[in-house]
Formats: structure tokens, sequence, C-alpha cells
């Protein structure tokens, strides 16, 4: 049921041929009945005509007949009865089954008492009068004419049917004046009727058939370039835009398939625009790279064998060659970053996910991390039971998120130490790096990931980071399908969550490292 | 003493390695053409190539394949992207180790070359099996059946490292440290890419490799001894 429900919704032409089919029926049932009323009727009409006008020719037939023979000895009058019987029981116009019943009235019984003996009384084999309905017996005492009714006649057999039967009061000279009822089987217009009434059913269906099968095809004209679109809209999801719809005829069809070829055409070409940008873009960022690397690994072996020269240099020269390299260290990093930054915009950054273990990843980001300034502590809170957090991610980007992080936090420690807490569930892989140093406020929170944006301006820089870090981090996270959130509280330090599907590209259910420490209320004022 | 064929369009680049180089106490042939490499390669044949990847006359990756085609002599490329077409076009076409642009330290750069440039280990077995092949660790030489299997010396290195220790499985970084000599590197295409080529070289269906086996999510062994 719900299957067909599904069907019905998922389909216009179901939808459509089955109200037609549904309207369509009451308006046959209608008609039908209406006609079958009508036949019905009529056919009952001429059957009781002729019934009637038969029976009305064979009662005057028997008084005829017993008029003629009123003076004649008894046995004559015997003779005749038992004609009248016979011709009146002799199949009728209507071919039907026809029986009598013959039945002397009590109290009209003439007065001579020869005649007591004369009883004419009869009744056609397997018919008893109480057959006969009280009713229409009462009818014909009163009437001087024909009376008849419908009846259900039941035989002494136990076969019932439709009977109609008609009585007259008759006289029979030599004994006395008889009910006489001729019983007409309807059995042959019960026929009729049933093949009227078949007829009009097997009309009905075939009708309703065909208006279903119309139905089908008009539907079919309209809902074919309705699923062409949808089809073709499908492929324009999937990326394929040389898709376009067929238009045969000038109509309203016609026209949406024009206007949707129209729409086709219009995004294929917004498309290639955009995509030649990006190639473009993509390009330049490739040329600008080339450019501005040569010169720099240039720049760099120089400085480098000044640099190894640096003990036979006066203080000034020496400071100068130390400066020299620091600088073109951080020139590097920040076309490095731009670089990357570039790649984002243009859409073409590529994750190229491998599987590998996140602990010693880490370990490693901490201690080379940790090498370059003073000696902060960074400490991991971990599961000691998780020895090995297997992920599927982008190494390369995997590290430098986790380089962004672990500076940004040394950047902001104000020497305190730094936390990195590992979580893992069996979708996500979650890392929280913490420290305790002046923390954000609420507007810088917003602000956090915004390229180039500091949290204090004045502030100098411990690792010299380029300002991009955390924007690139947030938007390598995204790569992966993670996230990365910040939390922070002028004075309680900041916290930030890296939240990443144990295999890059699927989606994270959830989080399973609260983004709020649970040390927070502990430095609460 | 060493000569290392410095192919490189920029000239001041080239002259600055070329003074890096010498102070290492290497002899340093610069080629600014790709299509100059041929002629001097042959005339000069040197110990290792540095190779640019963007190069006038022919690119460096086909300049990589024609080196190839006629020698096994280590080949470094200098790759100005990061992106990882570039190196893995590079690795594929050939070169045994690759360097992006700028280089954090020209000692990094001294480094790699004399990782490759040096001899393997004497200290190990000359001879030693993997599969059913015999390598001739002094010899340089890797037999199947009698006959020899040509391989360059990078290949020839990683196949060392992994017969060596037969029973020891081997992470990408570790294999990172053995045969390229790197510190901390993540780069794993490095390693992918020379068991692709190298297993295309000793192996009998590649497909199903015998010699050099995949450790799932861990890394590479050494195939089992007089296996089939």
């Amino acid at each position: 049921m719900n299957r067909f429900r599904y069907f019905l919704r998922n389909s216009l032409a179901a939808k459509v041929i089955l109200s037609t089919v549904f309207l369509s029926l009451g308006v046959v049932w209608l008609t039908g009945s209406a006609l079958y009323s009508q036949l019905s009727s009529g056919v009952k009409e001429v059957n009781l005509e002729s019934s009637l006008a038969e029976a009305r020719s064979s009662f005057f037939n028997a008084q005829y007949q017993f008029l003629l023979v009123q003076d004649k000895p008894t046995s004559q009058i015997n003779k005749t009865t038992q004609q009248i019987i016979k011709s009146s029981t002799q199949v009728g116009v209507n071919q039907a089954r026809k029986d009598i019943v013959l039945l002397k009235i009590e109290d009209t019984t003439l007065s001579d008492p020869r005649y007591q003996a004369n009883i004419y009384n009869y009744s056609s084999e397997g018919i008893t009068l109480k057959a006969i309905p009280p009713t229409l017996r009462k009818e014909l005492f009163k009437k001087e004419d024909l009376v008849y009714q419908y009846s259900t006649l039941s035989r002494l057999s136990g076969v019932e049917t439709e009977s109609l039967i008609i009585g007259r009061k008759i006289a029979i000279p030599k004994s006395g004046l008889y009910e006489m009822y001729l019983i007409y089987s309807l059995t042959n217009q019960r026929t009729t009727l049933d093949l009227i009434s078949n007829a009009l059913l097997l009309t009905g269906f075939a009708l309703i058939l065909l208006i279903a099968l119309i139905t089908w095809l008009v539907v079919r004209q309209v809902v074919r370039p309705v699923r062409e679109a949808a089809r073709i809209a499908e492929q324009f999801t999937k990326g394929d835009f040389s898709q376009r719809m067929e238009i045969k005829s000038n109509d309203e069809i016609a026209k949406l398939g024009t206007s949707f070829n129209e729409m086709a055409l219009s995004l294929e070409s917004q498309i290639t625009r955009l995509e030649n940008l990006s190639r473009v873009q993509q390009r330049f960022v490739s040329d600008v790279s080339h450019e501005l690397r040569t010169p720099l690994t240039t720049l760099r072996m120089a400085s480098e064998v000044i640099y190894s020269h640096r003990s036979g240099f006066d203080p000034t020269l020496s400071r100068s060659a130390e400066l020299l390299i620091a600088q073109l260290d951080r020139f590097e990093r920040l076309l490095e970053d731009l670089l990357e930054v570039s790649r984002f915009d243009a859409e073409v950054a590529v994750l190229e996910p491998v599987e590998f273990d996140l602990v010693p990843l880490i370990a490693r980001c901490i201690s080379d991390v940790g090498s370059t300034g003073e000696d902060l502590p960074i400490s991991i809170d971990m599961d000691p039971e998780l020895e090995h957090v297997m992920i599927k991610a982008d190494i390369r980007r995997l590290e430098r998120i986790m380089r962004n992080l672990l500076s940004n936090a040394l950047d902001h420690a104000d020497g305190k130490p730094v936390r990195v807490a590992i979580l893992q569930t069996p979708t996500e892989v979650a890392i929280g790096v913490r420290d305790y140093g002046e923390g954000l406020d609420a507007s810088a929170l917003h602000r956090v990931f915004d390229r180039f944006w500091r949290a204090d301006p004045s502030r100098s820089r411990v690792r010299g980071g380029t300002g991009l870090g955390l924007s690139i981090a947030l938007e390598d996270a995204r790569l992966h399908n993670g996230e990365l959130d910040a939390w922070g509280r002028p004075g309680l330090g900041a916290h930030f969550v890296l939240t990443l599907p144990r295999v890059a590209g699927e989606q994270i259910t959830g989080r399973p490292l609260k983004l709020e420490p649970t040390d927070a209320h502990k430095f609460e004022r | 003493m060493t000569l290392v064929m410095v192919v490189d369009d920029d000239q001041d680049l080239a002259e600055m390695l070329g003074i890096v180089l010498t102070g290492a106490g290497i002899d340093v042939d610069l080629v600014s053409r790709g299509d100059e490499v041929m002629d001097v390669f042959r005339n000069n044949p040197p110990d290792l190539v540095l190779l640019d990847v963007m190069l006038p006359g022919i690119d460096g990756i086909e300049v990589c394949k024609l080196i190839r085609k006629e020698s096994m002599v280590p080949i470094v490329m200098l790759s100005a992207k990061g992106d990882s077409q570039d190196v893995v076009r590079g690795l594929e076409a050939g070169a045994d180790d690759y360097m992006v642009k700028p280089f954090r330290h020209p000692s990094e750069l001294i480094a790699r070359i004399r990782t490759r440039l040096r001899r393997t280990n004497a200290d190990v077995t000359s001879l030693l099996t993997i599969g059913d092949l015999q390598i001739d660790v002094t010899g340089h030489e890797v037999m199947r059946d009698g006959k020899q299997i040509s391989l360059t010396r990078l290949e020839f290195d990683l196949l060392v490292a992994l017969a060596k220790e037969p029973g020891r499985v081997f992470t990408r970084e570790a294999l990172l440290g053995e045969v390229w000599g790197y510190r901390h590197s993540t780069d794993t295409r490095l390693v992918n890419v020379h068991v692709q080529r190298l297993r295309s070289k000793v192996e009998h269906d590649p497909e199903t490799p015998e010699i050099v086996m995949t450790v799932r999510g861990v890394g590479y062994k050494a195939g089992v001894t007089g296996g089939s």
C-alpha cells in the first residue's frame, strides 16, 4: 500500500490515469444504471402487456366456451373444462411456461343439489393454492375484471420462480363461480434482463479500459517531455551540460523545451566562463609561483653562502646576514601561504588522502614547532590506550593544520603550557589545542579565521606567522569535510578544535571533542 | 671528482648552484637548454643530473625520459611547483628524487645529492636474495635465472633496503629515511611511484607482487625468498 502511494506520488501519469479512471467509472456507472433501469422497465412493460392480452383472450375464450356448453350435459361441460385447461397452459407468446389454477369459490354453489358434485378444481403439476398470494385473491373477489400480481412462486419441488399471476372469476355452467389463475413464468424475462445487464457491464468495463488507454496516451505526450527535462536536469547536476531537449512542435511543451534549452545554454556558457576564469587563475598562480621561486632559490642560496661566512664579518654585517636569512624565510612562508590561499580561492586545491597514523605526525609537529622558539612546554592529553589513531587524510595538509594551530597557540600562550588532546570515535577524529594565554573575546572569535587578522596588532610576533595560518587551516579542514572551531575567553586562553572524518570526504556526524574546554571554569574569577 | 650536470634555464640560479656545489667539492657542468642536454651528457657523462622541470627547447620531463633511455644515472628534478602532478610526472619519467624550489637550505640539496651518489654500504653481505632474485650488492647487479635486470641506482637501493632485512615491514617514512636520506618527510608519493616502477621491472605480474609486498596500512616488505 505504501509502495502504491509512493508510486502515485512519484508518477504524474499514474496520478492522472487513476483519477480519470475513477471519474469515468462514476460516469459509466451512472449512465449504465440509468440505461439498465429504463431498458428493464421497458422489457417488463412489454411483457406484462402481452401477457395480459393473452390472459384476457384466454379468459374470454374460456367464458365463451362455457357459454356454448351451458345447456349441454355435464360430461360435455367436463370435456370443455379439460380443453380450456389444456389450451390455457399451452406455451404463450413469450415462450415462457404457463400454469393454471382453477378453484371453486365456495359460497357460489348453485342451489341445485344436482350440481353439488360438479367440481372442477384444478392446479397444474407442482402448484398448490398456497402459491397464489392472498392479496391477489382478495382483489379478485372484489373485482369483476382481471387482476394481476408479480410474485415469487414456490412449487412443491421447492423451486422458486418469479412469476406473473393473472386471475379472473369464471363461471362454469352447472357448477358455479371459479377463481381462475394463469401463472406466467418470468424466467425468459429474467434471462433477457440479465443479458442486458451483462452487456452493459461489459461495455462499461471496456469503455473504462479504453479511457485509461487514451488517457495514458495523452498523458504520455505531456509527461515524456517533462521526464526528459528532469533527466537532462539530472545530467546538469552531474556536470554534463551538453544535453538538450528535443523540440518537435510549437505547443506549450515545446515552449518548455525551448526555455529549458535556453537555460541550459546560459548555464553552460556561465560555467565555461567561470571555468576559464578559474583556469586563468590557476595558470597565474602557477606562473607567479615559478617566476618568484626561481629568484628566491638563488637568493636563499646566496644568503646561506654569505651567512656561512659571517664569523669573519664585523658585527653589523653579521647581524645583517642573520636578518637577511630570517626575512627570506618569512618571505618564503608568506609566498607559500599566499599561493595556497589563491589555490583555495580558485577552488583548485586538491585533496590527496592516504591512510596514516596521526599520533607520530602530531608528535613530530610538536617537536618541530617547539624547537624553533624558546622551550615552551606542550603536553599531549590522550587515552593511554590510543597508541595509534589511523586516519585517511591529506598528510601534508594535516601537518600544516597542526603546525598552524600549535604555533598559533605558542604565540599566544604567554609562556604557559599548551595542551593537545586527541579523541577518536568510529567515524571521527578530533584534536584539541588548548592554550592558557590572554584568550580571545567574542568579537575576536568571529574574526580569528579572517586573513591577515591579528588578535593584538601591537603584539610582537614570536614565531613570525604570516597571518594566513588559521585561515588556511580552516580551509584545509573543510577540504576534508571536517571543521575547525575556536573557543576563547579573555584571560582564560583559547581552544581550537579540529574535527575530521576518519576517512577524508565523508561527513562528520558530530563533535566528539567539546569546544568549551572542561577546565574553563577553573580560571573563572 | 664527482661531476654533476645542472640543467636550468635561469643563469643566476645555475651559477649559484655551481658556487654551492663547487664549494662542496663537486664539479659542475651547466646546461641551460633542454635540447642541449643529450649532447653534453654523451660527451661528458655526469655522475648525477640536477634537472629543472621548465626548460626551453625540450621540457624537463622529456629530458628525463631521454636520459633514462640511455643511462641509469641518478636524476634529481628541480621543480618550482609543489603541484603533485608535476612531481609525480617527473618521478614517473624516471627521476629518482625531486626538490621543490626554493630549497630550505643549500646543505639540504647537497645532502640529497650525496645520498644519491653514495655507494651502497659495503658492510652488508654482498649477495642477497629476495623472492627468486639474486642481488650482487658490490657488483650492483640483479639477476633472475641468470639474466640481468637493469635497475636505476635508486631502484637498486630500494630493493637492497628491503632485501637486507627480509622479515621487517618498512613504513613509507622508514624507506624515505633509508633510501632517500630524508629525516622527516611524509611525502609518500616518492615511495609509491618508485615501488610501482620497481615492481614493473622485477615482478612477474606487477598486479600481484611477489617481490615487493604491500602490507596494508603500514608499508612494504620483502617477498618470501625461494617463493615461486
